[in-house]
C-alpha cells in the first residue's frame, strides 16, 4: 500500500496519494507497532483532509507534552488523564497549516522527568533494536515510532536536559534540539521553562531540516521566542564542510563513557576530517558542574509549574472533600508518579527561604559560566563533537537498579549544552553489538545550519 | 551556618506539606535517603566561585517582550475539562 | 503606648486587557468565567505576555508617589496553594520591583512608600453555605483572575487610623487623576493593614475594601489589642479578617506553619528594561496631580486650602464637578462651602460618590441661585439639598408649590405689619433690650412660614425701626 518510504519522496509526490486510504493504512500500521513497541499514549483516528502545504498528508507524531486541540494531551502524567486541550501548540498549528497529519501522541517520562522513558504509568516504549531495552527518554515514544515506522513520518519531540538526544541515540535516529527560543514553546506543557525546547526526531537530516523550517520562527505568544524570521533549513543539506572547525572536549570522553562508544565517535570525527573539516581537542572544565546546576534550576521551575495540578480545573478529579489543603494534597499524591514527587520535593526545597541563594540563585550563576564557556569555544570552532550518550541502550532490568543520582548522571553529556540553550543534533553513528550509538554535534546559538551541514555530510557514507 | 546539603525525614515532611503532597512514613524515609545522595553530589557547586557573576534567567538574553493593550474575547468553554462546576462557576474545596 | 501601622494597598489598574492576556478587564454584568482564556486560567501550555500599558500606568503612579523607578525589573512566581489561584502561584515582583523609596504627604506628614510592584489579581471566591470559616465549598469566578494590580507598600509610618483613611483617599484621588484606575469598580482598591502595639506581635488584617472600613478595622484592633495587653495576655502574630457587617476583626485559621513562597524568576517572562526615553515619554504625559490642583484651586478660585484639599482629595469627580460649577457660577467660595458642608454630607450619608449620584452641575447651580435670589432661605436650602440628592429632581421643581416666591417688597410689607402689631417690643428694643429684636424676627418668620432668611429679616427690621 505505501511504497514510498522517505519523507522527501513523499512530499514530492503527495498529490498522487489517496489520503483516506493512506491514512487508514498508516493508522493500522501504528496499531501494529503499538502492540509491539508501545510508542503512543494516544493514536489519533479522526482525520480531516489535510491542507495543501510543504508536508501535505505527511504523518507527524507529537510528544504528549505538546498540546493538540481536541486530542488528549497528558504529558505522560496520570494527573492529566483525559485532558483535552482547548488549543493547539504553535508548532502544531504550523504543522497543520502545512498539511501535516497528527497521527498520535507519543509516550514520554511523566512531564519529561527521565532519561529512559520508564517513569510513566502509561506505555513504556520498547526499543525496536531489542525489546528488553529502553528507547531512551524522555521523548522515548518519539524515538521509538521513528525507528519502527516503515512509512514516511516525522516526530515532534521536546528536550529540557537531553530528552531528544537520548532517544535519538538509543533508537538510531536523528534528533535535533534547536536553540532555546528557535521554536515557540506556546502550547508546551512545561517542564523547566527556561530550558524547554521543542525539536525533531526523524530518519534523516533532510527530514529534520524540513520540519525545523516549518515549526521555527518568532511567536508573539511566547515571550521567550527568538525574534528571527522563518527560513528554509533544507538549503544547508549536503553543503560543503571544508574548513569546518571541530572541537572535541576531553570531558565528554572520560570516566563513565563506554569505551566502544568513544572509539566509534572518534571514527566519525575522522570521517568529518576526511570531508575537509579539522578538529582539535579541548577542555570544558565547567562540565562537571552542569548536572547539579541543571537539576536545581529544572526542579525549581518544574515544582512551580506542577502546582497548578490540583484536581480543580482539569485533569484528575476526586470527590470534593476536606479543605483545600487536604483536597489538593490528596489529588496530587494520587496523580503524580514517584519521580515527579521526588522532583517536586527537591524543587520546593531548592526554592525555600534560607536555601534559595545557595541552590537556585547559585545554579543560575553557574549557568552563566557554562554559557560563557560554550560561547568562548564557538569563537574558535564551528561545532563541538562528542558521544550523544555515555552508554548503549540499557536493559529495563539495569535501569531498575539505578539509584536516582546514578540515573541523573546518565545525562552528563547532554546537560551542559541543553542548559546553555545551544542547538545540538544526535546523528546515528553505527551499531555496537547490534545496538545504536549516537554522535553528538553542538553549535553556537542559532547556528543550526552548521549542524545540518555536518550531519548531512555523514549520510550515505556507510 | 546551616548545612544546606543535609536533609532528613522531618525536613522532607515539611517540604511535602508546602508542596501539598501526602507521603507515607516509608516514602519519607526513601525520599530523605535518595535526596541525601543527590545533595552529596550537588554539593560540589559550592566549589564554583560565582562572585560578580550575574544569574542567567534564560540561555539567551531576552528583554522587553510586551504586548499592546488590546482586548480580545476567547471563544471557548473554560469548564469543559472539569466535573467541578455549578452555574458557570468552578467549584472548589472549602477554605477552612 | 507605642504603635506601628503600615499598609499594603492593592489597586486594580484600568487597562483594557488583563496583565498577561487579552481578556477584557470589564467584568461588569458579565457571567462568571466569561472573561477568561487558557492564559488567565493557567491551562497547561499557555504562556503569559506582559501588557505594556500596565507598566506605563505603574510608572505614572511611581512618579506621582515620588518613587525611584527600576532600570530593569523582573517578574517572579510566588508559590502558594489557594482555590482562587489559577496556577497556584501568583506572578508578582520580588527582588526587583517596579519602584522603591517614595512618599506621600498627609497633612504635612510624610508617609514613606517602601515599594510598588505589579502583580496579577486572583479570582473571586463565593463561599457557599456560610462565610469563609463555615462554607462547605467555594464557587470560583476567574473573571478577576489576571487583572493588573499595583501593590503599594508603605513603611509603618501611620500614627492614627484616621491618617490611614486620609492616605487612602488621597492615593485614590491620585490614581484617578492619573486616569489609571476606576474607583467605582467593585473591590478596585483592597487593603491589608498591619498593626502592632508595644508589647504585642504584629497583626495583619487582610483584604479590607472601603476606606472607612480600614479605619474601623484598625480602631477595633487598637481597642482589642490594648485590652489583651492590659490583662497581660499575649497578642500573637496572626492574620485576621474584617467582618464589615459586624464591624469586628476575626481570626482566620492559624496556620500550622508559615507559608514558604519559594520565589523564583518567572521563566516564561523576559526582563523589562525601563529606559530614560521611556521615563521621559511618561513624564511628558503626566497630568495635573491632586497637590498641584489644590494649589491652583486656591489661586484660581480664592477658596481656602482646607476646602481645596477636601474637594480634590475626596474624589477627582468632585473636583471636576466643582470646576464645572465655577465656569458658570461665579461665587466659588459659596459653591465650595455648599459642596463640602452639605452636598458631601448627603452623599456620604448614602455612601455614594458624586458620579454615582443624580446630582449634576446644572441643577446644583440652580440650587445655589435659588438662595442668591432669596427664593429660598439658607435654612430651607439645608433641607432641600437632602431631597435633591435623594431624588435628583431639580431644586426648582422640588420647591414648586411649597414656596411662593417672596419678593423683598412682600417681605417688607410683612415686617411693617409685624412692627405695627408689636409696638411694645419695638419700644423695649429702642430702650436697649437687645433680645426684643429676636422676638420680632421670630414673628416675621412665623408669618413667612420660615421662608425668609433671618439675616435679611434682621437687616430690614432694623432699617425700618430706625426710620
Ligand atoms: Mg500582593
Ligand atoms: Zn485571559
Amino acid at each position: 500500500m505505501i511504497e514510498i518510504k522517505t519523507v522527501k519522496e513523499f512530499v514530492e509526490n503527495a498529490d498522487s496519494i489517496d489520503f483516506d486510504d493512506f491514512i487508514s493504512s498508516v493508522i493500522e500500521k501504528c496499531e501494529k507497532i503499538q502492540s509491539k513497541y508501545q510508542p503512543f499514549i494516544t493514536i489519533n483516528k479522526n482525520h480531516a483532509k489535510p491542507k495543501k502545504g510543504l508536508i501535505h498528508a505527511l504523518p507527524v507524531s507529537v510528544k504528549d507534552c505538546i498540546c493538540t486541540k481536541d486530542l488528549q494531551s497528558t504529558a505522560g502524567s496520570k494527573i492529566l488523564e483525559g485532558y483535552i486541550p482547548p488549543f493547539d501548540a504553535t508548532c502544531v498549528t504550523k504543522i497543520k497549516q502545512q498539511g501535516g497529519v497528527i497521527i498520535g501522541k507519543t509516550t514520554q517520562d511523566e512531564f519529561g522527568f527521565g532519561t529512559f522513558n520508564v517513569n510513566s504509568k502509561y506505555a513504556i516504549p520498547k526499543n525496536p533494536f531489542d525489546v528488553e531495552r529502553s528507547c531512551g527518554g524522555s521523548s522515548g515514544g518519539a524515538g521509538c515510532i521513528t525507528a519502527a515506522a516503515d512509512f514516511p513520518h516525522i516526530a515532534i519531540a521536546e528536550s529540557t536536559g537531553g530528552s531528544i538526544t537520548a532517544p535519538a541515540a538509543f533508537t538510531g535516529t536523528y534528533g535535533l534540539t534547536p536553540t532555546y527560543g528557535r521554536v515557540s514553546r506556546y502550547g508546551l506543557i512545561d517542564y523547566a521553562n527556561s530550558m524547554d525546547k521543542i525539536g525533531v526526531i526523524a530518519k534523516s537530516t533532510y527530514d529534520i531540516a524540513l520540519m525545523l523550517s516549518i515549526i521555527s520562527g518568532y511567536d508573539p505568544l511566547d515571550s521567550t521566542s527568538a525574534d528571527l524570521a522563518e527560513q528554509d533549513f533544507t538549503k544547508f543539506i549536503g553543503k560543503d564542510i571544508k574548513g569546518m572547525k571541530i572541537a572535541v572536549p576531553k570531558e565528554y570522553f572520560g570516566e563513565g563513557v563506554d569505551k566502544k562508544i568513544a572509539d566509534l565517535i572518534w571514527e566519525k570525527i575522522k570521517q568529518l576530517e576526511s570531508l575537509g573539516a579539522s578538529y582539535e581537542e579541548i577542555s570544558l572544565p565547567m562540565t562537571k558542574y552542569a548536572i547539579p546546576a541543571y537539576y536545581i534550576i529544572a526542579v525549581s521551575e518544574a515544582s512551580t509549574n506542577l502546582a497548578k495540578f490540583c484536581g480543580l480545573r482539569y485533569g484528575l478529579h476526586k470527590q470534593l472533600s476536606g479543605n483545600f489543603d487536604e483536597y489538593f494534597a490528596s489529588v496530587r499524591s494520587q496523580g503524580f508518579g514517584e519521580e515527579t514527587k521526588r522532583r517536586i520535593i527537591l524543587g520546593t526545597y531548592a526554592r525555600m527561604a534560607g536555601f534559595r541563594d545557595a541552590y537556585y540563585l547559585k545554579a543560575l550563576k553557574i549557568r552563566t559560566l557554562i554559557i560563557q564557556e560554550f560561547k568562548k569555544t564557538f569563537k574558535s570552532f564551528d561545532i563541538i563533537a562528542a558521544p550523544s550518550m555515555p552508554v548503549l541502550p540499557l536493559k529495563f532490568s539495569e535501569i531498575e537498579n539505578l539509584k536516582p543520582i546514578e540515573n541523573y548522571m546518565m545525562d552528563i553529556l547532554t546537560i551542559a549544552p541543553n542548559m546553555a540553550g545551544i542547538p545540538m543534533i544526535s546523528v546515528p553513528a553505527g551499531l555496537i553489538n547490534g545496538l545504536p550509538a549516537g554522535l553528538h554535534l553542538m553549535a553556537d546559538h542559532f547556528n543550526e545550519a552548521a549542524l545540518i551541514k555536518a550531519s548531512s555530510s555523514l549520510e550515505g557514507l556507510e | 551556618m546551616k548545612d544546606y546539603w543535609k536533609i532528613d525525614e522531618k525536613l522532607v515532611e515539611h517540604i511535602a506539606a508546602v508542596a501539598r503532597l501526602h507521603l507515607t512514613e516509608e516514602e519519607k524515609k526513601k525520599y530523605a535517603s535518595q535526596l541525601e545522595d543527590i545533595l552529596q553530589v550537588f554539593k560540589q557547586i559550592d566549589d564554583v566561585n560565582t562572585e560578580n557573576v550575574n544569574p542567567s534567567f534564560h540561555p539567551i538574553e531576552i528583554k522587553n517582550r510586551l504586548r499592546d493593550d488590546e482586548e480580545k474575547k476567547t471563544e471557548w468553554d473554560p469548564l469543559a475539562n472539569t466535573k467541578h462546576k455549578e452555574e458557570g462557576y468552578f467549584k472548589g474545596p472549602k477554605i477552612v | 503606648m507605642k504603635m506601628m501601622m503600615g499598609i499594603e494597598v492593592h489597586c486594580q489598574l484600568s487597562s483594557k486587557s488583563k496583565l498577561f492576556c487579552s481578556c477584557s478587564t470589564d467584568t461588569k454584568d458579565k457571567n462568571p468565567n466569561e472573561n477568561t482564556c487558557p492564559i488567565c486560567l493557567g491551562f497547561p501550555g499557555s504562556k503569559p505576555k506582559v501588557n505594556k500599558a500596565v507598566i506605563d500606568y505603574g510608572i505614572m503612579v511611581a512618579k506621582a508617589l515620588n518613587c525611584k523607578v527600576a532600570e530593569k525589573m523582573y517578574f517572579s512566581r510566588k508559590s502558594y496553594f489557594y482555590p482562587d489561584m489559577s496556577k497556584n502561584f501568583q506572578i508578582t515582583q520580588y527582588e526587583i520591583p517596579l519602584a522603591v523609596n517614595g512618599f506621600l504627604e498627609i497633612d504635612g506628614e510624610k508617609i514613606r512608600i517602601k515599594r510598588i510592584h505589579i502583580e496579577e489579581d486572583p479570582a473571586k471566591l463565593v463561599h457557599k453555605g456560610g462565610d469563609i470559616t463555615t462554607a462547605s465549598y467555594v464557587l470560583i469566578d476567574y473573571n478577576r483572575a489576571g487583572m493588573p494590580l499595583l501593590e503599594i507598600v508603605t513603611e509603618p509610618d501611620f500614627t492614627t487610623p484616621k491618617q490611614v483613611r486620609l492616605f487612602l483617599e488621597k492615593l485614590s484621588s491620585i490614581l484617578e487623576h492619573l486616569g489609571v484606575y476606576e474607583a467605582e469598580r467593585e473591590a478596585s482598591l483592597r487593603v491589608d493593614a498591619n498593626i502592632s502595639l508595644e508589647g504585642g506581635e504584629r497583626i495583619e488584617i487582610k483584604n479590607i475594601t472601603g476606606f472607612a472600613d480600614v479605619e474601623k478595622a484598625l480602631n477595633y484592633e487598637i481597642v482589642r489589642q490594648r485590652g489583651l495587653l492590659r490583662m497581660n495576655m499575649k497578642v500573637e502574630r496572626e492574620t485576621r479578617h474584617f467582618d464589615a457587617d459586624r464591624r469586628v476583626t476575626k481570626s482566620l485559621r492559624k496556620k500550622e506553619y508559615e507559608e514558604d513562597y519559594g520565589y523564583i524568576f518567572d521563566p516564561d517572562l523576559a526582563e523589562v528594561e525601563i529606559s530614560k526615553e521611556w521615563l521621559n515619554r511618561i513624564a511628558a504625559k503626566m497630568p495635573e496631580l491632586p497637590d498641584q490642583r489644590v494649589q491652583r484651586f486656591v489661586k484660581q478660585y480664592g477658596i481656602d486650602e482646607y476646602q481645596a484639599k477636601v474637594i480634590v482629595y475626596t474624589d477627582k469627580n468632585l473636583a471636576d464637578f466643582f470646576e464645572k460649577c465655577c465656569e458658570r457660577y461665579k461665587n466659588a467660595e459659596k459653591a465650595a462651602k455648599w459642596i463640602i458642608t452639605y452636598l458631601l454630607k448627603s452623599l456620604n450619608w448614602h455612601s455614594i460618590s458624586i458620579k454615582q449620584s443624580k446630582v449634576n452641575v446644572d441643577s446644583f447651580i440652580e440650587f445655589l441661585e435659588l438662595m442668591d435670589s432669596n427664593t429660598i432661605t439658607e435654612r430651607y436650602a439645608k433641607e432641600l439639598i437632602k431631597e435633591y440628592v435623594d431624588t435628583g429632581i431639580s431644586p426648582k421643581e422640588l420647591i414648586k408649590g411649597k414656596v411662593k416666591s417672596l419678593s423683598e417688597k412682600d417681605l417688607k410689607d410683612i415686617i411693617l405689619k409685624v412692627l405695627e402689631e408689636n409696638q411694645k417690643a419695638v419700644q423695649e428694643y429702642l430702650q436697649g433690650k437687645e433680645k426684643s429684636i429676636e422676638f420680632l424676627i421670630g414673628q416675621v418668620l412665623v408669618k413667612t412660614k420660615k421662608q425668609a432668611d433671618p439675616k435679611i429679616i434682621r437687616k430690614i427690621l432694623l432699617s425700618c425701626i430706625e426710620k
